[in-house]
């Protein structure tokens, strides 16, 4: 990696930073090893990377420029949002780091037709927020929803628990304004009516700051449903529940969200300061949400209670109120601050396998953590067949981080093998680099690479990331460190 | 992998380098049933889908199916309705329609307003790139962010990037109740306001819901005078409170389920269809603009998707007609207007294609360097 990352990051040196200082000011540039400490990593604390600087844009037109001033010196950069990304999809090795959250302005809501352009450092809650007096909200939720940004959330189309019945980010963004990485500004898709042309929409969303950077996003709002209702399934195997979540998709009743929960993420959680009431000697416990129209939703309820009475659930409660169902929620959306309990590092993944591989990619993923001695919890998105496993390990011990990262890569290949994706909805990033070959041929490889090429021609836009950089080189059959 | 679908791929890859090699342009073509959709395409040689059929996967729990390009709706329902499940996509045409050409001309019908366009349904396509290669976006499972997006790119593109082998799509179980009811309408200017309105405010979504002008009304729905067809579905209970909220807006009348599909079929194979689209709030000035059209054009059928702030116009192919919207096309636009089936004169009127700006231009480029994929039918300069 290092002998094609050099001569990719050319000039970060004092003349830069005083070019970016005369947009953004003195103090919005960084460029101390201390000042850059806070964004050397992610929400995935495995990678660590150093910023040869940090430039943070006040607004629309010091962004663009900053664009710009980095085009004309040839210099790559890296766009971060909150940095809570789960891929290490937002270091910079080297290079110049963006940081868009001081661009926080919601720039207008349409209610009417249920649209809302933000720019790209609006946080994700604050939106639904924003929007809730008039009965709506923002359907993607990733549970880093607090803290995330619809910017990030764009360049990795997140999800979220809620996804699987209101779909993903790029089930939601309706058009964007982008400046590409050359400088130049671009309108990607309609806002006043149907799209025509190529979905650059869908083509940009997902595209993990690659091919540039949104300076404006327009979103869809959702309804906020009439009724909602909040269900908490234990059992005491994991294939039974595995079994349940199977027999509740295929009613055709979408529920709002299906999460599984397994035994040690219950105990994680219900010993740390986000105790739901989750039962502890459950095998696992099923977090189902439906809504919609009041009317039909409890039958929905009824049948969801009687099919998981059926597939062997001990218990099924259904919440009172709205505060049974936040504190129900909370446990599961804080899952991964409560495994930080557990040990100092942890490691999550995200790969999707078809629903009814579930209980076979579970049996597999206990076997594999068996052999390799370490401690798998997994709390994720069932309903749609979204992992989440993850496993929490001393990095200092360096025979357990081994055996970690072995049993991690087994798991990844395992999911594939059973058909499935090795990312859902934390994107490829850094992380996943290794496992794009076990799912894409070199060929469908190249042909992204070249989508990058036709946005970025220069690859300056987050370098290294998403595509193993060997792919890109054959597309062009020459190296691709053109300023070498 | 060396299943057929693989061999398709390579098949259809293999004759695009061999057309490049000739500097021959390829015009590629499901089972033929649209073909004169789209602007004119220049190209001397045909490829055709149409052997390349069949389910390659369908695992009915995983409420996913993925089947060759050339697999018609016919064969897709004939393997779904047994498992009780459904293709939630009703494009315009028959059932003879492929899923190849659906996913690459992104066509959809009525029921886009309660499941999404086939961006929203598509979870992976397999195709041939221009420049001979066989590349793969997205997947089998639900949910996929691995690698850029090259299945909704390719969604869409109206074969000019590639030529799909295979398609990935999600299904829906069959509804416990599925309704289809009209209500009549006024005539007048707010008509498409009002169940705009009326969707709104209700808590639940229909599956369909169209407003049908008074030509229209007649072939689809048997119908004396404009009419709006709903189709509810959900659990029976949830059913007859949609049907219970809906009296809201007026009289209502049991329906014959076949009129979707009536709608389907509504054109002539020579009509002229487009779509005018704004804003959903704006969708009364998009059925004002249509009406504008029926008026000069007698038996245009006019049906609009209030959910989207679309509005369709078929309008019968005359000399006449062609002239009338010709002067209607050059004035300046209002409203985004998408051509579906024109004649070579209108398309000229309709002006510049966004498929001519910049970075589009790039895109077609890099897919297809040798300019051998339905090149023209967007209207894309060489």
């Amino acid at each position: 990696m290092t002998s094609v990352a050099a001569p990719l990051a050319p000039a970060i040196d004092q003349s830069l930073a005083s070019r970016l200082a005369g947009i953004v000011g003195e103090r919005r540039v960084l460029f101390r090893p201390s000042e850059l400490l806070t964004y050397t990593s992610d929400g995935l604390p495995s990678y660590f990377k150093q910023p040869g600087l940090a430039v943070f844009p006040g607004t629309r037109d010091e962004l663009v420029a900053v664009v710009r001033a980095l085009a004309e010196r040839g210099v790559p950069f890296v766009p971060r949002g909150a940095g809570t990304g789960l891929s290490g999809g937002a270091l910079a090795d080297g290079v110049v780091l963006i940081g868009l959250n001081r661009l926080t302005r919601i720039v207008s809501v349409d209610a009417e037709n249920a649209l809302a352009v933000v720019e790209p450092g609006v946080i994700n809650a604050a939106l639904s927020r924003a929007v809730a007096p008039l009965g709506l909200h923002y359907a993607p939720d990733p549970s880093s929803q607090a803290a995330c940004t619809i910017g990030g959330n764009v360049a990795e189309n997140a999800g979220g628990p809620h996804c699987l019945k209101y779909g993903v980010t790029t089930n939601h963004v309706v058009a964007l304004t982008v400046v590409l990485p050359d400088g130049e500004i671009v309108t990607l898709g309609n806002a006043q009516g149907e799209n025509e042309g190529y979905d650059l929409v869908g083509a940009f969303v997902g595209s993990e700051g690659c091919f540039g950077i949104a300076l404006d996003i327009t979103v869809r709002l959702s309804r906020n449903p009439e009724a909602v209702r909040t269900l908490l399934a234990d059992f005491m195997s994991i294939d039974s529940a595995a079994q349940a979540v199977s027999a509740i998709v295929a009613t055709g009743i979408i529920p709002a969200a299906l999460e599984m929960i397994d035994q040690a993420t219950i105990r994680a959680v219900e010993s740390s300061i986000y105790a739901a009431g989750y039962p502890t000697d459950a095998a696992a416990a099923l977090l189902i949400e439906v809504d919609g129209a009041t009317a039909g939703i409890e039958h929905d309820v009824e049948t969801i209670e009687a099919l998981c009475t059926e597939h062997g659930a001990r218990t099924v409660r259904v919440a009172r109120d709205d505060a049974e169902r936040t504190r129900l929620w909370q446990g599961r959306k804080k899952a991964f601050g409560a495994m930080g309990r557990v040990s100092s590092h942890l490691v999550v993944q995200d790969a999707v396998v078809p629903r009814t591989r579930l209980p076979a990619v579970l049996a597999r993923i206990h076997e594999i953590a068996e052999r390799h001695r370490v401690k798998v919890c997994n709390v994720f998105h069932a309903g749609d067949g979204n992992l989440h496993p993850n496993i929490a390990y001393d990095a200092s011990d360096a025979d357990e981080t081994k055996r970690v990262h072995l049993a991690m890569g087994e798991i990844m290949r395992a999911c594939v093998d059973e058909g499935g994706t090795i990312t859902g909805e934390h994107g490829v990033g850094l992380d996943k680099l290794p496992y794009m070959q076990l799912i894409f041929s070199e060929d469908s490889l190249a042909t992204m690479c070249s989508l990058r090429d036709v946005f970025d021609p220069d690859r300056r836009a987050n370098p290294g990331k998403v595509v193993p950089i060997h792919s890109c080189r054959e597309w062009h059959g020459v190296p691709s460190a053109r300023r070498g | 992998m060396t299943t057929s679908a693989a061999r398709s791929a390579r098949m259809f890859a293999d004759r695009i380098r061999d057309s490049a090699a000739r500097g021959a342009a390829l015009r590629i073509v499901g089972r033929g049933t649209w073909l004169n959709a789209g602007r004119p395409v220049r190209a001397a040689e045909t490829i055709s889908t149409r052997d390349h059929s069949g389910i390659v996967d369908y695992v009915p729990g995983d409420l996913t199916l993925t089947a060759r390009a050339g697999t018609t709706f016919s064969e897709i329902n004939a393997a779904t309705a047994p498992h009780n499940q459904w293709l939630a996509l009703d494009p315009h045409g028959t059932d003879d329609g492929t899923i190849g050409a659906t996913i690459a001309t992104a066509s959809s019908g009525p029921l886009s307003t309660g499941f999404g366009l086939p961006r929203d349904l598509v979870l992976g396509v397999e195709f041939a790139t221009g420049g001979g290669m066989v590349a793969r976006g997205g997947g089998r499972v639900v949910k996929n962010v691995a690698g850029f997006d090259l299945t909704r790119l390719l969604t869409g593109s109206w074969g000019t990037l590639g030529i799909i082998s295979e398609v990935s799509i999600r299904l829906h179980a069959r509804p416990e109740a599925d309704v289809t009811l009209g209500v009549s309408m006024s005539g007048g200017d707010d008509d498409a306001s009002r169940v705009r309105q009326f969707l709104r405010r209700m808590p639940f979504k229909p599956f369909a819901c169209e407003i049908l002008n008074t030509a229209a009304a007649r072939v689809v729905a048997n119908h004396a005078s404009p009419v709006a067809i709903f189709r509810l579905g959900g659990n029976r209970e949830s059913v007859r409170a949609q049907r219970a909220a809906l009296q809201e807006l007026g009289h209502l009348e049991e329906l014959d389920s076949a009129l979707w599909f009536r709608l389907r079929t509504a054109e002539p194979d020579d009509a002229i269809v487009f779509r005018l689209s704004q804003l959903p709030s704006k969708l009364g000035e998009c059925w004002n603009a249509a009406m504008r059209v029926a008026a000069d054009c007698s038996d245009t059928l006019i049906h609009a998707r209030p959910a989207l702030g679309v509005v369709r116009c078929i309008v019968p192919r005359s000399d006449a007609n062609v002239a009338a919207l010709a002067r209607m096309f050059a004035e300046p636009r209002t409203q985004t207007r998408i051509g579906e089936r024109l004649p070579a004169a209108l398309w000229d009127a309709c002006g510049p294609s966004v498929a001519n700006a910049p970075l589009s231009r790039r895109i077609k480029a890099t897919f297809d360097p040798n300019t051998v994929l339905n090149p023209g039918i967007l209207g894309e300069s060489n």
